[in-house]
C-alpha cells in the first residue's frame, strides 16, 4: 500500500519536475511540460493594473476600466505567445563531450524550431546558460559548456528551457532530463617528467621531451600509417598522400605506461595526472603506447580511439577497486 | 534574476519607454496648468536630446544628471504645486505631480528595473485624463499609449541589443496585433466585470474650478457663463418638446441679497409637487458639475428617478426643497441620467410664511432704486398693477440687452437702472426683484437655463451653458408667479435664444449661433455621436450592467456557474487565438510539403538530393540535368530559399508559396523526366 502510494507520488514528482534522467530523445514540448509564471516585471505590471482597476472602479471611470482591460488583454495575449514560443519546440540530445578537468565540458543538444520562429529560448543546465533564436524550420545545435573540476563521469542533469518573449511579463519553462553524460579526463600534470623510454631503441633517446618531434621528411603513405602523421597540407594541395617521418621516432618504439612503476610517494590523483600527461606526450609524438592500470590493460596502439580509451580509463579509474 | 533587473538599458529601449511616456502624458496636458504641462514634457524631451547627443558623440559614458539633483527637482515641483493649487493632498495636485514625476524618472532611468517602474508609472498616467474628461476624443487619445505600452514592454524584454524579429513586422504592428488578440478579453471584462454601486473610499472633495451655475450671482456672473459652449445637460422627451417660451429649466433659487450679490438659502424641505393633467415626461443627462441641484422644467411634478435603462431600480435621487429646487444628497461627480416629469406652469403656492418674510428683506444700499420704487408704489397700490408698471417701465426706457455690460461699482442696481441701462439677464432679474422688494412685495431671483436646441440627428435637446438665464418670482395673490424682465426688454431672447437677441458685435459662443450653417450641422452630428458614447460607454455603470445581465439571463447565476461560464469563455478565446496561429503555420507547412514532394519526384527521376545540398544548388543541378525546365527550377530554388531563409512579409510569403506551387506544377512526371534527362 505504502509502496504503491510512493510510486504514485514519485511518478507525479517525476512528471512535474523531471528529476530523473528518463527522457528519451527527441522531446517535443507540449502543454503537459510547459509551465508559465509571471516574471518580476509581470508582477509589477499586474499590480499596476489592479491599482488602475480599483481607481477606475472607485471613480466610476468607464474609460479607465476600458484602458485597464485593454492592457489586461495585452498581458493575456502575451501569455499565449509565451506559451506558443515554447510549444512544439523539439529538443534532442546530441552528445556529452569530453574535457580535461578544469576546462569546460561541452554538452550539445539540438533544437528544432518547427513551423514557427522561436525567440530567445534560454537553456539552463548545471549552472550554465545558452540562449538561441530560431527561424522557422531551423535546427540548431547548442553547446552548454559546463565547468569541470574533478575527473570522472558527469551528467548534464536537468535542462530547463525557458523564454519570456515577447513581452517579458511571463516566463514559460519546461524541464527536460536526458541521460546525457560526459567524461572528464584527469588534468595532465604540468611539467611532467618525460614518458619512460620505448621498448626498442631506448638507447637512442635523450632526456629531452621534444627530441622525438624533429621532422625528418615525407615518405609515401602506406595504409595503416597513423592519421596523425599524414601530411594533410600536401593532401589538400592535391599532391597526393604522404606520411611525415620524424627524427628519433625510435622506429615506432612502443611506450609502456603503467601504474605500478610510478614512485610510491605519488598519490592516486597525482599518478593519474602524470599518466595523463604521458599519454598526451605519446600522442603528440605519435608513438604507440600501452597503458596498464590496476584492472585495466590496454594494448599498444596509436589512434584516436586508443587515446580516448586510455584517457577514459584514467578518468574513470576507481582507486578502491584495484 | 537579479542580474537581469540591473541590466543597463540600451538607447533603443530608452527611446521606446520615452514614446510610451509621452503618449501617456499628452492627453493629460490639456487638463494641467500650463507650466506643469510644459515642464513635464520638457523633462521628457531633455532625455531624448541627451540620447541624441550621446549617439552623436559616441562617448563611453552617457551624459547623466545626478540623482540628488532630480530628487531636489521633485521636491521643488511638489512645493510649487502646493503653492499653485493651494493644497497638495488631493486628486488634482497629485495627478500633476505624477505627471512631472514620471518625466523626472524618465530622465534618470538606467537599468531594466527602472524601465519596469517607468512603464508602470506611464500606464497609470495614461489613466489620469479620465478624471477630467471621458469624451470620445479622450477615448481615442488613449489608444497610442496602449500600443506604445506593448512596444515598450517588448523592447524591455529584448535580450540582444538591436535584435530584430524574423517576422519583419514593425514593433508597432506586432504590439497592435497583440492588443487585437487581447480584445475579446478586454471587451468581455468591460461587460461583465462588476461595477461598484458605491465608491470603495471616499472621493476627496476637490477644489477644482466648477463650471455651471452656482449658488450665488453677482453682476457679470451669468454673462460670463454664457460665453461657454459647454453642454450643461441633454434631454430626451417622451412626447413633443415644449415650446421655446416654456423652456424654463429651474435651478438654484436665490433669496439672500447684500446689495450686490445674490445667494441661495440652504435647502429646506417642504416643497410640494405640481399637480395636473398630462405632465411632460423626459430624461435628463446632466454633466457632473460638483453641485447638488438637478434641473427640471418649471414646475416639477415628480421626484427625479435615476434612469439605468431598467424599470425604476431605486428611489428618487433628489428631494424637493421648499423653493422647488431639486437637491441631491451629495455633490454630483459623475454624469447622472434621471427621469423627470413636469407640468408647464408659471404659478405655484407659497410654502410657508417664513418664505414671505425672508423674500421681502431689503438690504441697505441702492437708495435711488428704493426711492424710485416707493414713489411708484404710492401711485400703484395694487400688487399686480405695480408689477405691470415696473415691467412697462423696463420696456419703455432705453434698456439694452447685451453680453458686454459696463462694470458697475457701488450701488450696482442704482447704476444699472438709472445710468448705464445696459445689462444681461442677471442685471434685469436683480433690479426687478429689488424694485419689488422695495415696494414690499416678496420676490426672489431664480437661476437656471432657458431654451435648448433640438438635435435632429439624435432626437434630443442640448442645453448649453450659453443658455444660462436668471428670472424672477414674486408673490401675487398668495402665489408665486414667474416674471421675466429680460423677456420684456429682449423678447427674442426667449423665442430665439441668445444669439438672436444680443448685438451682433457681442462675442456669442459659436454653437449658440443657431444659424452658422454647416458648422452647426457638423457640430450637431458630433454631439449626437458623443451622446451615444456617453450613454453606452461612459454611463455603463452598476445599474446598466445589472440590466444587461438580467437581459442575458445571467443575473442570479450561482457563483460556480458564472465561474464555469467565464472559464469556458477564456478557453474559447485561447482556442481562437491558437487557431489563428495554426492558419499561419499551415502556410509554412505547405512550403515544406511542396518541397519534399519535389525532392521525392526528382529522386525518382534519378536526381536525389543529398542532405547537405541547399535548395539553390540542388535546383541548379536539376536545371543542368533538364535544361528545358531551367526557368522552373530556377524559380523553385529561389522561391524556396527565400521562404525558408529570407526575411519575407506575410503578403510576400503567400506570393512565394503560389510561385513555388505553380513552378512545380510545370514539371512533368518522374518517368517523363527520367526519359528526357540530359546527361
Amino acid at each position: 500500500m505504502t509502496a504503491a502510494v510512493l510510486t504514485w507520488t514519485a511518478r507525479l514528482r517525476q512528471r512535474a519536475f523531471r528529476s530523473r534522467p528518463a527522457d528519451r530523445a527527441p522531446v517535443v514540448l507540449r502543454h503537459s511540460r510547459i509551465y508559465i509564471l509571471p516574471t518580476r516585471r509581470g508582477f509589477a505590471i499586474i499590480a499596476t493594473l489592479i491599482l488602475m482597476l480599483l481607481t477606475s472602479l472607485n471613480y466610476a471611470l468607464s474609460l479607465g476600466l476600458a484602458l485597464t482591460f485593454f492592457l489586461g488583454g495585452l498581458v493575456a495575449a502575451g501569455l499565449l505567445h509565451t506559451f506558443r514560443n515554447l510549444a512544439g519546440l523539439e529538443i534532442k540530445p546530441l552528445a556529452g563531450g569530453e574535457a580535461f578537468a578544469g576546462e569546460p565540458l561541452a554538452f550539445s543538444v539540438a533544437l528544432a524550431a518547427g513551423a514557427i520562429a522561436r525567440r530567445a529560448i534560454e537553456l539552463r543546465a548545471a549552472g550554465v546558460m545558452a540562449s538561441v533564436s530560431l527561424v522557422p524550420y531551423a535546427t540548431q545545435a547548442i553547446a552548454l559548456r559546463v565547468p569541470t573540476q574533478a575527473r570522472g563521469r558527469i551528467a548534464l542533469g536537468r535542462i530547463t528551457l525557458s523564454s519570456d518573449q515577447p513581452l517579458g511579463l511571463w516566463r514559460g519553462f519546461a524541464y527536460v532530463h536526458f541521460p546525457l553524460t560526459g567524461v572528464v579526463f584527469p588534468a595532465p600534470e604540468l611539467n611532467a617528467p618525460p614518458p619512460p623510454a620505448g621498448a626498442e631503441g631506448a638507447g637512442e633517446r635523450t632526456a629531452g621531451a621534444s627530441a622525438d618531434s624533429e621532422l625528418a621528411g615525407l615518405r609515401d603513405y602506406q595504409p595503416g600509417d597513423p592519421l596523425q602523421r599524414v601530411a594533410w597540407k600536401a593532401v589538400a594541395r592535391g599532391a597526393g598522400w604522404f606520411s611525415k617521418s620524424f627524427e628519433g621516432s625510435g622506429g615506432q618504439g612502443t611506450v609502456e605506461l603503467a601504474w605500478a612503476p610510478l614512485p610510491a610517494a605519488l598519490a592516486v590523483e597525482a599518478r593519474l595526472a602524470r599518466l595523463t600527461a604521458w599519454v598526451l606526450a605519446c600522442e603528440r609524438a605519435a608513438r604507440p603506447f600501452a597503458l596498464t592500470l590496476p584492472g585495466v590493460q590496454l594494448r599498444p596502439a596509436l589512434s584516436r580511439e586508443h587515446l580516448r580509451e586510455a584517457l577514459t580509463a584514467l578518468a574513470l579509474f576507481d582507486a578502491d577497486t584495484r | 534574476m537579479q542580474a537581469t533587473a540591473a541590466r543597463p538599458l540600451d538607447p533603443a529601449q530608452i527611446r521606446a519607454l520615452g514614446v510610451l511616456l509621452v503618449a501617456a502624458q499628452l492627453p493629460l496636458v490639456v487638463h494641467l496648468p500650463i507650466w506643469v504641462a510644459a515642464f513635464g514634457l520638457f523633462v521628457a524631451g531633455l532625455r531624448f536630446a541627451l540620447l541624441r547627443r550621446d549617439g552623436r558623440l559616441l562617448r563611453t559614458r552617457p551624459a547623466r544628471i545626478p540623482s540628488w539633483a532630480l530628487a531636489l527637482f521633485a521636491v521643488a515641483i511638489a512645493l510649487a504645486l502646493r503653492k499653485s493649487y493651494g493644497y497638495f493632498v488631493g486628486r488634482d495636485p497629485c495627478v500633476a505631480f505624477l505627471f512631472v514625476l514620471a518625466g523626472i524618472k524618465f530622465l534618470e532611468i538606467r537599468t531594466a528595473r527602472d524601465g519596469t517602474l517607468l512603464a508602470c508609472l506611464a500606464m497609470f498616467v495614461a489613466l489620469t485624463p479620465f478624471f477630467y474628461s471621458q469624451s470620445l476624443l479622450g477615448g481615442l487619445a488613449m489608444l497610442p499609449a496602449i500600443v506604445a505600452a506593448g512596444v515598450a514592454l517588448e523592447a524591455l524584454a529584448r535580450r540582444e541589443p538591436g535584435a530584430t524579429d524574423p517576422s519583419m513586422r514593425s514593433a508597432w504592428t506586432r504590439s497592435a496585433s497583440l492588443i487585437a488578440q487581447g480584445l475579446p478579453i478586454a471587451a468581455g471584462l468591460f461587460l461583465v466585470f462588476p461595477r461598484l454601486a458605491t465608491p470603495l473610499w471616499g472621493l476627496p472633495a476637490d477644489h477644482a474650478a466648477q463650471s455651471g451655475l452656482s449658488d450665488r450671482m453677482a453682476p457679470g456672473s451669468i454673462s460670463e457663463l454664457s460665453l461657454s459652449d459647454a453642454v450643461a445637460f441633454r434631454v430626451t422627451f417622451d412626447g413633443p418638446p415644449p415650446r421655446p417660451a416654456d423652456r424654463y429649466w429651474r435651478g438654484p433659487v436665490l433669496s439672500l441679497f447684500n446689495g450686490r450679490e445674490w445667494r441661495a438659502l440652504p435647502p429646506r424641505p417642504g416643497g410640494s409637487l405640481a399637480r395636473g393633467d398630462r405632465p411632460i415626461r423626459y430624461a435628463v443627462t446632466l454633466e457632473p458639475d460638483d453641485h447638488r441641484w438637478l434641473f427640471a422644467l418649471d414646475l416639477p411634478s415628480s421626484l427625479p428617478v435615476a434612469d439605468s435603462g431598467s424599470v425604476a431600480s431605486s428611489g428618487p435621487v433628489a428631494s424637493l426643497a421648499r423653493d422647488l429646487q431639486l437637491v441631491t444628497r451629495t455633490p454630483l461627480t459623475r454624469p447622472l441620467r434621471y427621469v423627470q416629469e413636469s407640468i408647464l406652469g408659471t404659478r405655484h403656492p407659497v410654502a410657508s410664511a417664513d418664505e414671505l418674510r425672508i423674500d421681502a428683506r431689503m438690504p441697505p444700499g441702492n437708495p435711488r432704486a428704493v426711492a424710485f420704487a416707493q414713489a411708484l408704489r404710492s401711485e400703484h397700490p395694487g400688487d399686480r398693477d405695480y408689477i405691470a408698471t415696473v415691467l412697462r417701465w423696463f420696456r419703455d426706457q432705453p434698456f439694452h440687452y447685451t453680453l458686454q455690460p459696463p462694470l458697475l461699482e457701488d450701488h450696482p442696481v442704482d447704476a444699472f437702472l438709472f445710468d448705464t441701462r445696459r445689462g444681461f439677464c442677471e442685471h434685469f432679474a436683480s433690479a426687478f426683484v429689488v424694485l419689488l422688494r422695495a415696494a414690499g412685495i416678496p420676490a426672489r431671483v431664480v437661476t437656471g437655463y432657458q431654451g435648448g436646441e433640438i438635435n435632429p440627428r439624435g432626437g434630443y435637446m442640448i442645453v448649453r451653458q450659453s443658455d444660462a438665464h436668471a428670472w424672477a418670482e414674486a408673490v401675487v395673490d398668495g402665489q408665486w408667479q414667474r416674471f421675466d424682465p429680460t423677456a420684456v426688454v429682449a423678447p427674442s431672447r426667449i423665442e430665439r435664444g441668445l444669439y438672436g437677441s444680443v448685438p451682433a458685435s457681442d462675442p456669442v459662443p459659436l454653437f449658440a449661433r443657431g444659424d452658422s450653417g454647416w458648422i452647426n450641422n457638423v457640430q450637431l452630428a458630433l454631439d449626437a455621436i458623443n451622446y451615444r458614447w456617453r450613454r453606452n460607454v461612459i454611463e455603463f455603470d452598476h445599474d446598466r450592467q445589472r440590466t444587461l445581465w438580467r437581459n442575458w439571463g445571467l443575473d442570479g447565476f450561482p457563483a460556480w456557474q458564472a465561474a464555469a461560464v467565464a472559464m469556458a469563455a477564456v478557453l474559447a478565446w485561447a482556442g481562437a487565438v491558437f487557431a489563428a496561429f495554426a492558419v499561419k503555420r499551415r502556410r509554412g507547412e505547405r512550403t515544406a510539403r511542396l518541397w519534399n514532394a519535389l525532392c521525392r519526384r526528382l529522386a525518382r527521376a534519378g536526381l536525389p538530393r543529398p542532405a547537405w545540398e541547399g535548395p539553390i544548388a540542388y535546383a541548379s543541378r536539376a536545371a543542368k540535368r533538364w535544361p528545358q525546365f531551367a526557368i522552373a527550377f530556377g524559380a523553385i530554388g529561389d522561391a524556396y530559399a527565400m521562404l525558408r531563409f529570407g526575411p519575407v512579409s506575410d503578403d510576400e510569403r503567400s506570393a512565394l508559396v503560389a510561385t513555388l506551387a505553380r513552378a512545380i506544377e510545370v514539371l512533368p512526371s518522374p518517368a517523363a523526366l527520367r526519359a528526357t534527362a540530359h546527361t
